[in-house]
């Protein structure tokens, strides 16, 4: 810490807090990774060998990449979404609701034969997933701000009424439900519908890329326009948000739209690119991992993108890590959360850490007392 | 041993804040069997000066001593023990639980099962003792807000406490509960122990306590016995500035034109009761209306109607004939330096850059085509920083990081360089130096000079006559007087400030 002390690129604004953040997520995976080796061994497995396996099932060959890209998909859409609740204040917990009613809107027009041609066709399905995601997410939107009841219980309670509504489309509802299907499930997408796959022989599909793209898009927008800005400012001090004339209500009710319209989009991938027919429980824990990737990254659009892929790394390279090495394979969601909790108590070790560097640096008081009554203020 | 006098000694103690010195080298000391007042304003340090007695704030440097033994209390638990006990001024009650089970919430216990009926007859015995009389099995929730107060109190009863501390007790009592509170501390008292009593209102401590340290701005300012004080001696105590601060040459304007027209306004403040009544005032160009009185009094709430974030309950405001509905977001317009810079003021977590324009953020030149330029808005922040002269290497440190005096800076550059045509300062010198307080009121009075209507609120009488054109004493809601800065004179400001009106004096 003594050390973290003297060194001069700490002291430089933004860089230094750049490599603050970043340092402290990296330290605390380190720490994580360390802590679940011991797991690892006490199961009486090496933790250098089932490491080993880790890495080869994510990264081995392109076939291993390709499986981490297509779930880090969904990761990335519902990352972001929630990382732009966290900058304005809100827990978008709703993912998988949103996933839901964007998979149904998506096949609402997917299953159909419209004779369009695949371009039109997808890009209807997509309006179709924002629109019925995006009304969902006004529920709890209005709810928030003109209501004051809390985001995250309402969310996660119009999750389940998402998951039981979806089980209701795929058996019943006749528009999609395939009804001599042995499970219940909803009619195949056309194939005018379905997202090309962008590496034969794998089921690499654009969503990756979506999602990532969104992430820096979402990126510009945070940082560099007016929009943003009321964002972040409502995150921050929603007092001064008020006072300097942000309609704060409509601006949490358009956050949480704007998350639910993408992880509409994230549940339309899905089925779109992978699943190609909706089913009861096709995201089971995603929209909650969603939180976990957006907790990681500290609410940056940019750490949404590394912190994904991260977590799918893990959970890709965890199932080879089971096969090769006999570890339970319930040891990589363990990873995760070791990795999780060692990043946040990281975090509150450094505040701390900084709470102090920032006393010692004090500008001194004196020198402006010497200065200020000549009155500079010259108008 | 003159030492054990004492149940309560705390010396030098000395608290800082990144940026704020929250209690500066105060001493205080409580005699065993005595109800010792601690006044000061808002934000002068009493609570931070208790809640270091409490264990919740670790003190910079000074030791407490209790019955004349040091003791290092670094937790509330540890002040429990040591035979403190202290009442909130917000209760730390659990709501859904019964009275006694709040009681003993807490209390070590080595027995596994909960047995609650020789709690109880305990309970009972401290409620004859003190004749504060609560149902041990009510729910807290269902009791009036003074009762509630009565369980906080027994809890430290029943804790054995020595030395009580109650914080700002009667904030939220009516009449007559608070006269049965001064009955209970007199009990309380009567057999040893000690009550530290906070409040900022005069009336009160002259009532209840036997002696009255005042702090103002961290600072110690005095103990006195409360049998010399008088209202307008504390009052000259917890508002005046050890400096005098000496009434600056202005040029005097003819055409001066009405800019802030209030006509019979009337407001509620954040619990619903009422803050201001039937509120009739006109602030001129070029005039510097200094708003007097002491804290509380409607003066917060004021500005917040004039600037449109606090809905009238009656009457009109307009500025400049255009009519107030709204928040005001047009820094031209007015400039509006509130009360609590760090909590509406400012966005602590931003750089100075982005809180030069937070309310500017979306209009050009900052903002074009929908594209923040922050060329131009770290240009903009570099100019103000020199103009304002606020200590920083850069505009890119978050305003966090900043001391007191040069967040504020940071204020007065947004809100007053655009030269809007009202100004609204509320309480703009409060926690600040010698230093500051001086280069706030020259910018204040430049604002004047230029031609802009400025209503300038401050409990300091010091600063409000030395800077206002016309001074206006607020009091419960109410309008005591309109005086002439020049020939204003303290003393009938003092009585106007407890609530005599200017007519009733003549």
């Amino acid at each position: 810490m003594k050390l973290l002390k003297n060194a001069k690129i700490l002291d430089v604004p933004i860089i230094g807090d750049i490599v603050v953040s970043a340092g402290r997520t990296f330290l605390g995976i380190a720490l994580g990774l360390i802590a679940s080796g011991i797991l690892i061994a006490i199961t009486g497995v090496n933790p250098f060998v089932a490491y080993a396996a880790l890495i080869k099932g994510a990264f081995g060959n392109a076939q291993a990449m390709s499986n981490v890209l297509v779930r880090a998909s969904p990761l990335l859409l519902g990352g972001i979404a929630v990382s732009l609740g966290i900058k304005a204040g809100v827990w978008n917990t709703g993912i998988e609701g949103y996933m839901y009613l964007g998979a149904i809107g998506a096949a609402m027009v997917g299953v159909l034969d419209l004779g369009l041609p695949p371009v039109v066709h997808i890009l209807l399905c997509f309006v179709c997933a924002a629109v019925f995601a995006g009304i969902w997410g006004a529920i709890p939107g209005y709810l928030r701000a003109y209501k004051g009841v809390n985001e995250v219980t309402s969310t996660i309670m119009l999750n389940y009424i998402a998951i039981y509504l979806t089980s209701w489309v795929v058996s019943n509802f006749s528009l999609l439900a395939q009804t001599d299907a042995f499970y219940p499930m909803s009619k195949q997408f056309l194939p005018s519908a379905l997202l090309p796959i962008l590496m034969p022989g794998s089921s690499l599909h654009p969503g990756p890329f979506i999602g990532i793209i969104l992430c820096i898009v979402f990126y510009f927008v945070l940082n560099y326009t007016p929009f943003g800005f009321r964002t972040k400012m409502l995150g921050a001090n929603p007092f001064a948000a008020r006072y300097s004339g942000t309609n704060s209500n409509k601006q949490i009710m358009i956050i949480i739209i704007i998350g639910a319209v993408i992880g509409g989009f994230s549940g339309a991938v899905e089925v779109m690119g992978l699943k190609h027919r909706v089913f009861m429980d096709f995201v089971t824990g995603v929209g909650y991992e969603s939180v976990a990737v957006a907790l990681l990254a500290g609410g940056s659009p940019i750490g949404v993108v590394f912190s994904a892929l991260f977590f799918a790394a893990l959970k890709a390279g965890g199932a080879t890590m089971s096969i090769e090495t006999g570890v339970a394979s319930s040891m990589s969601s363990i990873i995760i959360a070791m990795c999780m909790l060692f990043v946040i108590g990281v975090g509150v070790v450094d505040s701390h850490r900084l709470k102090k560097v920032v006393d010692t640096s004090k500008y001194d008081e004196a020198d402006e007392i010497a200065e200020a009554p000549k009155g500079k203020v010259e108008k | 041993m003159q030492e054990n006098n004492y149940a309560l000694q705390m010396q030098d103690i000395t608290v800082e804040f990144p940026g704020v010195l929250a209690n500066d080298h105060v001493s205080i000391d409580c005699k065993k069997g005595e109800v010792l007042g601690l006044l000061g304003e808002n934000g002068a340090g009493k609570t931070t000066l208790m809640n270091v007695l409490y264990g919740l704030y670790p003190p910079t440097s000074g030791k407490i001593l209790l019955g004349g033994n040091e003791v290092h209390i670094s937790s509330p638990s540890e002040a429990i023990e040591n035979g403190v006990g202290m009442v909130h001024q917000h209760f730390k009650l659990v709501d859904t639980l019964s009275v006694i089970e709040n009681v003993i919430l807490g209390i070590p216990s080595k027995k596994q099962r909960l047995d609650l009926e020789p709690a109880k007859k305990r309970l009972l015995e401290l409620c004859k003792e003190y004749e504060l009389y609560v149902d041990p099995d009510e729910i807290v929730w269902r009791l009036p807000v003074g009762k509630q107060q009565w369980v906080e109190i027994l809890k430290a009863l029943y804790r054995d406490c020595k030395v009580l501390v109650l914080d700002e007790p009667t904030a939220v009592l009516t009449p007559a509960e608070s006269d049965q509170l001064c009955r209970a501390i007199r009990r309380i008292t009567a057999d040893g122990r000690s009550v530290v009593f906070i409040s900022h209102k005069l009336r009160e401590v002259i009532q209840i306590t036997d002696r009255v340290t005042v702090i103002r701005d961290g600072k110690l300012i005095g103990t006195i016995d409360t049998k010399d004080a008088t209202q307008i001696k504390l009052a000259e105590m917890m508002v005046g500035r050890p400096v005098t601060i000496v009434r600056k040459e202005r040029p005097v304007f003819e055409d001066k034109k009405p800019i802030l027209v209030m006509e019979g306004v009337s407001a509620k403040d954040d619990r619903g009761i009422q803050a201001l009544k039937n509120l009739n005032l006109i602030v001129h160009s070029g005039e510097i209306v200094g708003l007097a009185g002491v804290d509380g009094n409607g003066q917060r709430e004021l500005a917040e109607c004039i600037v449109g974030l606090r809905k009238l309950t009656s009457g009109s405001i307009t500025i400049k004939d255009k009519k107030v509905n709204n928040v005001i977001a047009d820094p031209s317009f007015v400039g509006f330096i509130p009360e609590d810079r760090q909590k509406t003021g400012l966005v602590m977590d931003f750089s100075i850059a982005d809180n030069m324009i937070i309310k500017d953020y979306q209009n050009e030149p900052f903002a074009q085509n929908k594209i923040l330029r922050y060329k131009v808005i770290k240009k903009h922040a570099r100019a103000m920083i020199r103009k304002y002269n606020v200590k920083s290497p850069s505009e890119d440190v978050k305003v966090r990081n900043l001391s007191g005096g040069n967040q504020q800076k940071v204020v007065i550059a947004r809100e007053l360089d655009p030269e809007p045509v009202l100004d609204i300062a509320a309480h703009p010198t409060r926690g600040l130096d010698l230093g500051a307080v001086t280069n706030v009121h020259d910018i204040l009075l430049k604002e004047r000079n230029r031609g802009a209507a400025v209503l300038f609120i401050s409990a300091e009488l010091q600063e409000v006559m030395a800077l206002s054109d016309r001074i206006i004493v607020l009091f419960g809601g109410e309008i005591m007087g309109d005086l002439n800065g020049e020939t204003a004179d303290q003393q009938v400001i003092g009585q106007m400030m407890l609530g005599q009106p200017l007519e009733v004096q003549k």
